[in-house]
């Protein structure tokens, strides 16, 4: 049972660990397939992980428009001189909203949660904290 | 080593109150009885704060990185960010680690690189000297205010209270650039990626961004080539261990990387640290696991074992190129791995298992990542244990 992931392609989908792991007994081949084979297909959950909060639903938006503004930038200055010390910040400056774009997605995926909520449970009246509805 | 604290006791009897002297080598603590004719006092003396500090050097952004995550997992417990400070901290803190990214020692932010036309690679764009006094500070067992550099608004927001940790680990471009943070590290990793396995990371990472086209992301990479070959790649000469990742060369014209080729190069005579063998130390050995006991599905798997040099430094390189697809591969893999430092039978593979759903699970990443955070451990064990058999002593005034 495969997916994709954002960043390295397949990712193994294995069931928890077995009883039989837990007691440390060796195991061999055919107790691995009766393992994976107790796992019926699709039982696992998949959680897509959203913005709850519109602080971090701002910021999704504001990255993704940063890339697209910091790539045109880039490419205008580059074109005039593509060895220039401005051709090279401005790929970097690209290359570190683009990191952060994917840090928020991931962390988004990893944590399952939103990055604000613990910020959120102490500060709940803030613009930032309000539940996000599309 | 010296750090001075006085303990008040409420805890204890209220005549009873405790001071560490700060002129030994060791903490001192010197208990105080007071009582109506004499001073009643004895000396004990304990092995000073021990946090260990592992450098990892990788260009992957902060935080998310999975490495962090596996090898926090090792020591039990999530790593999250600080709770109710600053929503953008880098920072990750479990029971027994906390993870620190070397961004927050940028000394100018995005607006000041910009007018001083360098990348946020280049050594100019950091404070090493900060670095250097905080990374310092911590392994004494002093707190520091660390300051954030925010990679959303590019700024550098207000410092945020570190408290040591018994493990630190600084990650980012320039763990290992300094000479003085370099002495500080009990170990350091350097990740090395390929610039094929790059491209095709980035252009999975980037490719659902509006903004981004398949030029776009090639120009950048190229564009940072020049900073990241003169003042990044230069680290890994350092590193006690490199992880290496290129491209599978058991799928002829392969060009999606997907499939991965991924070396860990270890050093030899590193105190506390015993490289990962297969089967004979010190021989060379080509294995392909893939036969009567085991079958596996395209392309396979195969592991390469042997003694090398790298810039100067004898090491010894295991590799494993292509992907697991059942549990039973990888823990007939294990099984045939020496020098795993794993606490029991499996203990690879159940990490593996825990973060089966994060990138490189299956294959040679997420196995020596495993393996790294492993052999961390088995340092930080062989450290502490060291300290403790530091001497100790009593004696009546």
């Amino acid at each position: 049972m495969m997916s994709t992931t954002a960043s390295h392609g397949r990712v193994m989908m294995l069931p928890s660990p077995s009883r039989a792991l837990q007691n440390q007994q060796p195991l061999i081949g055919s107790d691995m397939f009766r393992l994976k084979q107790t796992e019926p297909r699709g039982s696992r959950l998949v959680v897509a992980a959203t913005a709850k909060y519109k602080g971090t639903k701002m910021r999704e938006e504001k990255l993704s428009e940063m890339i697209v503004e910091k790539v045109k930038e880039a490419t205008e200055v580059c074109e005039a001189d593509v060895r220039s010390e401005g051709c090279k910040v401005a790929w970097d400056e690209v290359e570190e909203v683009s990191q952060a774009r994917a840090d928020l997605r991931i962390k988004l995926k990893l944590l399952n949660q939103d990055p604000l909520e613990s910020f959120c449970q102490e500060n709940p009246e803030t613009d930032e904290c309000r539940i996000y509805e599309d | 080593m010296a750090v001075s604290t006085i303990y008040s006791t409420q805890a204890l009897n209220s005549t009873h109150f405790l001071t560490s002297s700060p002129s030994s080598s060791s903490k001192q603590v010197i208990f105080y009885r007071r009582q109506t004719n004499r001073r009643f006092n004895t000396i004990i003396t304990c092995a000073a704060q021990q946090t260990v500090v592992i450098g990892l050097a990788a260009d992957s952004g902060c935080g998310k990185s999975t490495f962090m995550r596996r090898l926090t997992s090792v020591f039990g417990g999530a790593a999250e960010p600080p709770k109710g400070g600053n929503p953008d901290s880098n920072t990750l803190i479990s029971d027994m680690t906390t993870v620190i990214c070397l961004d927050d020692y940028h000394s100018l932010d995005r607006t000041g690189r910009k007018e001083k036309g360098v990348t946020a690679l280049d050594p100019r764009a950091n404070d090493f000297d900060l670095m250097y006094e905080q990374v310092k500070a911590l392994k004494s067992g002093i707190a520091v205010e660390k300051p954030i550099y925010n990679h959303v608004t590019g700024l550098l927001d207000a410092p945020e209270l570190i408290q040591p940790p018994k493990i630190l680990v600084i990650e980012g471009l320039h763990p290992m650039f300094d000479e003085r943070v370099r002495d500080l590290l009990d170990f350091s990793i350097y990740l090395d990626i390929s610039n094929e396995v790059k491209f095709a990371w980035k252009i999975q990472r980037d490719m659902a961004e509006r903004g981004h086209s398949l030029e776009s992301i090639k120009a950048s990479i190229e564009a940072r080539k020049p900073d990241f070959d003169a003042f990044i790649d230069p680290q890994k000469q350092y590193a006690d261990a490199v992880i290496e990742v290129l491209p599978t060369q058991l799928i002829p014209d392969d060009n999606e990387g997907k499939v991965l080729r991924v070396r860990l190069i270890m050093k030899e005579g590193v105190k506390y640290f015993s490289p990962v063998y297969l089967f004979d130390e010190g021989s060379t050995i080509s294995w392909i696991p893939c036969g009567r006991k085991l079958t596996c599905s395209y392309p396979g798997i195969k592991f390469n074992y042997q003694p090398d040099s790298y810039f100067d430094n004898e090491v010894s390189v295991v590799e494993m190129d292509g992907q697991f697809d059942r549990l039973d591969e990888l823990i007939y893999v294990e099984s045939h791995l020496s020098n795993l430092s794993t606490k029991f039978y499996g203990e690879v593979t159940q990490q593996m298992l825990k973060h089966a759903d994060f990138p490189g699970s299956n294959n040679g990443t997420g196995l020596f990542q495993t393996i790294v955070g492993l052999k961390i451990r088995d340092l930080y064990e062989q450290l502490i244990a060291n300290k403790a058999n530091a001497p100790t002593e009593a004696s009546k005034a």
